[in-house]
């Protein structure tokens, strides 16, 4: 697979980041005021991960997220404020307002929904796949867990039953280091996360997770397989998150310089700014510009969220498995 | 003053064996439990040979552990294992890591560092530890700086010429290196066996896996039986690695002269050849390509436009390394591994 990506798929990665790294800035600042009810998990830092990826898939690709899910929400193509409005629990969300930053879903844009359960998208992604082998289109679906969900039975049974049926599924490990407070070198028994395919049967690769194009060319080789029917793939992406496990962690797990250094050092939209632009293949006013919308974006999606109605207890009994009389 | 116990290095880079490959051709594992038998290998071997401490770096991946944990059983009792020591690193998972455990090893005077891993580990350690010598084991995917070859052959040559039983004529090589310099961003890179030039712009995965992503390789050695980019010229105009030159080769999709080459395990592609020639020391080549990207042994690093001017030089300054078939070779005339009756080992002595 080649990175010979055209001008208008570069900007496009960087858009997709960009959206990721500033919805996700803007919800550290409003999550402290304590407008914003339940948990939020940041993806701040991983960014190149779900674009990387989302940029082999089409709206007929499903994947299943976790509790970090609102950068591959974005990166799926889920619309900003209808995020932004389910997380801060109101009726224009895309769940409307009843799930909440851990269950955003959006079916049309093949997102099965982030998931506060660990490691518990992986089994849907195999239905998924499974669905897509027996109608015979070339869809492919994608689960995305961390390292502490690498370590979940749920994630080892998908693995198996994709390789076993020969379905068009990746297994996207994020590996940023910790399950929670937990180091991954402590508790993942094999250490590398890509190692545990071969017990699968199938091919298992790490990429720089701080390297768009590394993460693009390596889920572009295993969506190919994918869709021409090849089976199964596991890429462990290694990356780093900026904040803590959840808004309000304090991380006392972590070296006092660990994040001042990933982000002085290992900022994808900070590489991906100086390739792309050193090749000449981009000019900085272009993402320059990008940074301005994007701004916007994000400053529209919050404040219209910030003022947009609550669900009603009417909606309580909508959206249910029961009907109620 | 005390004698210094006789002191070896092991680094085994624990990120080798794993990229994009699996996924592009057909290559295999090298899991770090592997990495960790190959590990406990050598230290068999280095036991056996009169090593007497072993320094080794930690890591993120549990090699450093495993070893620590597996150095407390019988095996290594048995086998009387070196003494082990661990440098507690800063880990940043990254090139960075290989770099500072070999500047410890060249600090604290080792005999020599065992390394495990591909063409580009070899290269890291190489760049910090000037003339100490390398025994070099391949964990990587396709290499051709270190051979393929079995940890224990490979420790008991490393050991006897750590010991002083085979003199450094016999035991050592002199290896050639690439330079890549490119002087307006203050950059002076080591090549160990290749540089291929890429009209790929990014570094992305960083393997090359498809021959017309190859616009032109130098290379300080090649051999026929190798694979990857080195396999090129290896196939089209070898050069022994004890040759003073290297070669270079430069290629073009639209060349009706065309050759078949091995770039990956089981990735055979078809690659365009232009012209092919040696490459004389110390004369630097200016490259045939204005952008790109440059691999270094294997793996794009570098990514260069039209101001910055590359060149590629060979010169003969490259590392030192164990010849283990001529130091076990020596080992066999000289009987230097017979053991008389007073060893533990004498069948005589074993209790049965």
């Amino acid at each position: 697979m080649s990175t010979q990506l055209t001008a208008d798929q570069l900007l496009h990665a960087y858009r997709v980041m960009r959206t990721i790294r500033v919805f996700e800035e803007r919800l550290h600042v409003e999550f402290a005021t304590g407008e914003i009810p339940g948990f939020v998990h940041l993806y701040a830092g991983e960014e190149a991960s779900a674009a990387g990826v989302m940029a082999h898939l089409r709206d007929d690709d499903c994947i299943a997220s976790n509790h970090r899910g609102h950068g591959h929400c974005i990166a799926k193509g889920v619309d900003v404020h209808g995020m932004m409005a389910e997380i801060y629990g109101k009726k224009t969300g895309v769940c409307q307002g009843k799930g909440g930053s851990m269950h955003i879903a959006d079916f049309e844009k093949g997102m099965l929904g982030a998931n506060g359960i660990v490691g518990a998208g992986a089994p849907l992604v195999v239905g998924a796949a499974l669905a897509a082998k027996l109608k015979g289109t070339d869809g492919v679906a994608v689960a995305f867990f961390g390292d502490g969900g690498s370590n979940e039975g749920a994630v080892f049974e998908a693995m198996n039953m994709a390789s076993v049926w020969n379905l068009p599924c990746l297994f996207i490990a994020e590996n940023n280091g910790y399950a929670e407070a937990t180091a991954s070198n402590w508790s993942v028994a094999c250490d590398h996360i890509a190692d545990r395919a071969a017990g699968f049967g199938m091919p298992g690769v790490t990429v720089d997770g701080f390297d768009f194009f590394a993460v693009h060319e390596a889920a572009g080789a295993a969506v190919a397989r994918a869709r021409a029917g090849e089976g199964p793939s596991l890429i462990e992406v290694k990356l780093t998150r900026y904040y803590g496990h959840f808004e309000g962690d304090a991380q006392t797990y972590r070296a006092p310089d660990e994040v001042k250094y990933f982000r002085e050092h290992n900022d994808c939209l900070m590489q991906f700014r100086e390739r792309t632009t050193r090749t000449g293949l981009i000019d900085a006013s272009q993402l320059d510009q990008i940074d301005g919308e994007v701004d916007l974006l994000i400053e529209n999606a919050v404040r219209k969220a910030k003022s947009d109605p609550k669900p009603s207890a009417a909606d309580l009994l909508t959206d249910v498995y029961v009907s109620y009389p | 003053m005390s004698r210094l116990p006789l002191t070896v290095g092991i680094i085994a880079n624990p990120a080798s064996g794993r990229d994009v490959r699996r996924l592009t051709a057909n290559a295999g594992l090298f899991s770090s439990t592997d990495k960790v038998s190959v590990i406990q290998r050598l230290l068999a071997a280095f036991g056996a040979t009169g090593v007497e401490r072993v320094l080794m770096p930690t890591d993120m991946t549990g090699i450093a552990a495993a070893v620590k944990k597996n150095s407390h059983g019988r095996q290594a009792r048995d086998s009387h294992w070196p003494t082990l020591e661990f440098l507690e690193l800063t880990l940043r998972q990254s090139v960075a890591d290989t770099r500072q455990a070999a500047r410890w090893m060249a600090e604290r005077g080792v005999s020599l560092i065992a390394v495990l891993g591909g063409d580009g580990t070899h290269k890291a350690v190489a760049a910090e530890v000037g003339d100490i010598p390398l025994l070099t084991l391949s964990t990587g995917t396709n290499n051709a700086f270190p051979e393929l070859r079995e940890a224990t052959s490979a420790g008991l040559a490393g050991g006897l010429f750590a010991s002083g039983r085979i003199p450094p004529e016999i035991a050592l090589r002199r290896n050639k290196r690439l330079l890549v310099r490119i002087p307006s961003r203050d950059l002076c890179e080591v090549a160990l066996v290749d540089v291929a030039v890429s009209p790929l712009p990014f570094i992305g995965a960083r393997a090359i896996s498809r021959g017309i992503d190859l616009a032109e390789v130098f290379v300080t050695f090649a051999e026929p039986q190798s694979i990857g980019i080195s396999a090129l010229c290896g196939l089209w105009f070898p050069v022994s690695r004890q040759a003073p030159n290297g070669a270079w080769m430069r290629l073009d999709p639209q060349s009706s002269e065309a050759l078949l080459v091995p770039l990956a395990p089981g990735l055979l592609q078809g690659c365009g050849v232009l012209a092919a020639g040696s490459l004389e020391p110390g004369v630097a080549h200016r490259l045939c390509l204005s952008s790109g990207t440059l691999a270094l042994d294997g793996e794009r690093e570098i990514e260069f436009n039209a101001d910055d001017l590359p060149t590629v030089t060979l010169d003969s300054g490259g590392p030192l390394s164990i010849d283990v078939n001529a130091a076990l070779a020596y080992a066999a005339q000289e009987r230097l591994l017979a053991i008389g009756r007073e060893h533990p080992q004498h069948p005589l002595n074993l209790a049965l």
